[in-house]
């Protein structure tokens, strides 16, 4: 949603607007992230009324889809796939592959035996 | 020989207080579980690399010194070329009156 978007480009990866929608997704899961896990808290703690537990679920269930964490995607950097990613090296399999034999991931190398 | 049931609630009590966890001896679901989870959010907002040095930055950071950006000279050059054949981008409406996009007559 445009409303949670960044008024200037922030990020110095590959961009496009799926990449720019999912930091957006980011940011704002984790600005929310405390608010969520204290509604949680609240709905799982059996100790307390029924009614605080039903009211916590309400309003769990009310807040923006932005803010939830199965939103996000892990998507490439250097090339914006959403799909074949290597969440260590944030690579989709290609780039990964181009940039590794060009020796541009330490510690990578072909194997041979 | 067996350990009466308060004095194992009291050990229990001790260990809880030593190792700042939850008294719970019923075994209620006190959502504590959620408590201890720890906050994700700042390692996932940091998945995409920070936007940083670019010309704006510079200035910012050196205000005496004049930074010279090629893109924008050539972008204000073809601004002021078109303002001066009369294709320029149009004022800004100031009021809603003036934005009204069909109030003209046909």
């Amino acid at each position: 949603m445009a409303q949670f978007r960044a008024k200037k480009l922030d990020i110095g990866c590959f961009v496009n607007i799926r990449n720019i929608r999912d930091h957006t997704k980011r940011k704002v899961f984790a600005e929310h992230e405390p608010e969520r896990q204290a509604l949680r808290y609240l709905i799982r703690n059996t100790a307390l009324p029924q009614r605080v537990r039903a009211q916590a679920q309400l309003q769990l269930s009310q807040m923006h889809c932005y803010t939830r964490f199965t939103q996000i995607k892990n998507r490439c950097i250097m090339g914006g796939k959403g799909r074949g990613i290597f969440s260590d090296f944030r690579l989709g399999r290609y780039q990964f592959r181009i940039n590794a034999l060009s020796g541009n991931l330490p510690g990578v190398r072909k194997a041979s035996w | 020989m067996s350990i009466p049931r308060s004095r194992v609630l009291d050990l229990m009590k001790v260990q809880c207080r030593i190792f700042n966890t939850t008294f719970n001896p019923t075994q209620q679901r006190l959502g504590t579980k959620i408590l201890n989870q720890r906050l994700r959010g700042p390692a996932v907002a940091s998945y995409y690399p920070p936007r940083v040095g670019t010309i704006q930055d510079l200035r910012k950071l050196y205000p005496q010194y004049d930074v010279p950006d090629d893109e924008e000279d050539e972008w204000l050059e073809h601004m002021q070329i078109a303002k001066s054949r009369g294709k320029g981008p149009p004022k800004k409406k100031r009021t809603a009156a003036e934005s009204k996009k069909f109030n003209k007559r046909k």
